[in-house]
């Protein structure tokens, strides 16, 4: 039924790749670059695959560490968010049609969407130094505060449509309130729950702003993104070093692209169009 | 057998409740308090470290209206905001459009190369960005000898925001094309099939089945992208810090800059409430907009 796309089509697309690799491509082959070849040419292929910058960077004292603060960040808060989040959205979605606290508890959570970061970050900052909550497990502990509003929406609009005879049974059966719920509800969210770990590991794992503001100040609560902000900021001759910094920080959710590509961009897509 | 079931109620409605409380006490604590106490600190003149303060009204406020910087930064979000949409919504538009012809070779490649941005950390690509910006492209730019990109961008006071609009172009077509490609998508086959039945033609098609489809979701993409060109940070930070003298100073680097490097924490939060007011009203508008088109 459709046209053959023409060759300017191709044309176009071949263009915009390029301008997507070209990027990538400096910055992989300068990563594998010794020192003595930068100065030739920045565009020629390395000689040889040399993993010196790679080493160095990963031999650095704190590298590592940022490494387990971000894995650990990013691992708790995701589980913190799926403990909580379904939970308390499974008990709006069939309550607030009947009761009001469910109702406007659920426009209450939802009020959050709509306020940026900027407005929360400096009494935010206040608010963890207060309860001793600027370091690692502070800052998951926020993220799953934050992750509350976004997550909320697409589940309790997913739970609409999931029927309630199931747990209706269940329930006539004698079966507790939180054991149907967890037996039964949420094994059905299984997409949703999906959607929200993509949407929300993203986050947790590239933000750059909270730990900024939470952890700048001790090097041994760096997570990843802080470490190659202060690495590159001390390091300003050697590039081929800091490329390779750069490189190993997106290693990780690179690889995961390559395998999970189209689950990756359905969960992304599925969690912006509908929030 | 009566007072059985009643108690059974009375187990589930209680549960139900307790299973609003952790995520309710965690929001609550983290999310909401914070912009109460934002919202009162900036009626204040605290500095973020003296111990007494005093209310001085909308003081705040009058000082941010009038103050050259934050005009500058207010400046620059619009240039940058609308800029940004125009090409972000535009380039998505045809990707989106091209990726939903199944005729396409490659598909797949072309996709996984074109989505590829949409997962990557704004920060890390900025700072890729900030290394090519400074040794790559004056390289090309005398090779090809044109004058414009033989020096850094990011280092000339005129040019140094299309830096950073590149990167943020660069990082965000990605999402808009997935996200515009799947209401396209959602736009039926068989609705084409049978207008071409009917005899009409391309134009008719694309006016009457895929824009109804479509506008949905562009309404989506264009919120997002005017909240996430309002409150840019994380490209500027790592780029250009703000400079050169100012010239790339956004909101969202200002707001953090006057909070935590120069100690004017009441005021930073009032200038964070006036960019919270305008996101509000922007989302406002654009929820009223779509829903009347839904009754429509």
């Amino acid at each position: 039924m459709k046209k053959k796309p023409s060759i300017f089509t191709y044309l176009f697309l071949i263009c915009g790749c390029v301008l997507i690799i070209f990027p990538m491509y400096l910055a992989v082959i300068t990563a594998f670059k010794p020192t003595e070849e930068l100065t030739k040419s920045i565009f020629a292929f390395p000689s040889s695959f040399y993993l010196g910058n790679f080493m160095e960077v990963i031999e650095k004292s704190g590298f590592l560490n940022s490494v387990i603060n971000t894995v650990f960040v990013t691992v708790v808060s995701c589980v913190g968010v799926i403990l909580v989040v379904p939970l308390v959205s499974y008990a709006i979605a069939r309550n607030m049609d009947k009761k009001r606290y469910y109702k406007y508890l659920y426009y209450f959570l939802l009020i959050g969407i709509f306020v940026p970061f900027q407005v929360k970050m400096m009494p935010l900052v206040q608010v963890m130094s207060n309860f001793n909550m600027l370091n690692v497990p502070g800052i998951a502990v926020v993220y799953i505060a934050s992750a509350v509003c976004e997550g909320v929406f697409l589940y309790v609009a997913f739970i609409h449509g999931v029927p309630g005879e199931l747990e209706e049974s269940a329930y006539m059966d004698g079966a507790g309130t939180l054991f149907t719920y967890w037996k039964i509800i949420f094994p059905l969210l299984k997409p949703m729950t999906a959607t929200v770990l993509i949407m929300d590991g993203l986050w947790f794992w590239n933000d750059f702003f909270l730990p900024l503001l939470a952890l700048n100040k001790t090097p041994d609560n760096y997570t990843l993104t802080l470490f190659i902000y202060n690495f590159k900021s001390q390091t300003t001759v050697n590039y081929s070093l800091i490329f390779a910094g750069l490189l190993l920080a997106m290693l990780p959710i690179m690889v995961l692209y390559v395998f999970l590509q189209k689950q990756i961009m359905g969960g992304l897509v599925n969690g912006a169009v509908k929030g | 057998m009566e007072k059985k079931k009643k108690k059974k109620i009375t187990e589930k409605s209680l549960s139900m409740f307790l299973f609003t409380v952790p995520a309710t006490v965690l929001y609550c604590v983290f999310f909401i308090y914070p912009i109460i106490i934002g919202i009162m600190y900036s009626f204040t003149d605290w500095n973020g470290l003296s111990k007494d303060y005093k209310f001085i009204g909308l003081s705040n406020y009058i000082t941010a209206f009038t103050n050259s910087r934050f005009q500058n930064a207010v400046k620059f979000n619009i240039r940058f905001t609308l800029m940004a949409v125009i090409l972000i919504v535009g380039l998505s538009l045809i990707l989106a459009l091209i990726f939903n012809n199944s005729k396409l070779r490659c598909m797949s490649l072309f996709r996984g190369i074109y989505f590829f941005p949409a997962v990557l950390g704004m920060l890390v690509v900025g700072l890729i960005f900030n290394e090519i910006f400074y040794r790559v492209v004056p390289v090309i730019g005398k090779g090809l000898n044109i004058p414009a990109i033989s020096s850094n961008i990011l280092a000339s006071k005129s040019t140094a925001i299309y830096g950073v609009l590149i990167v943020h172009v660069w990082l965000a077509v990605a999402m808009a094309t997935v996200m515009l490609l799947a209401g396209l998508q959602s736009a039926p086959e068989d609705l084409y099939e049978a207008a071409v039945l009917d005899g009409a033609n391309r134009w008719q098609k694309f006016r009457y089945i895929t824009m109804p489809f479509l506008l949905p979701v562009l309404s989506v993409v264009l919120i997002l992208q005017i909240k996430s060109g309002l409150t840019v940070y994380d490209i500027i930070v790592a780029l250009t810090n703000g400079g050169p003298g100012g010239a790339t100073e956004s909101l969202a680097v200002l707001i953090y800059n006057h909070g935590f490097k120069e100690v004017k924490f009441s005021y930073a939060i009032a200038e964070a409430m006036i960019l919270t007011i305008v996101i509000c009203a922007i989302s406002f508008i654009q929820t009223s907009i779509s829903n009347k088109k839904k009754v429509y």
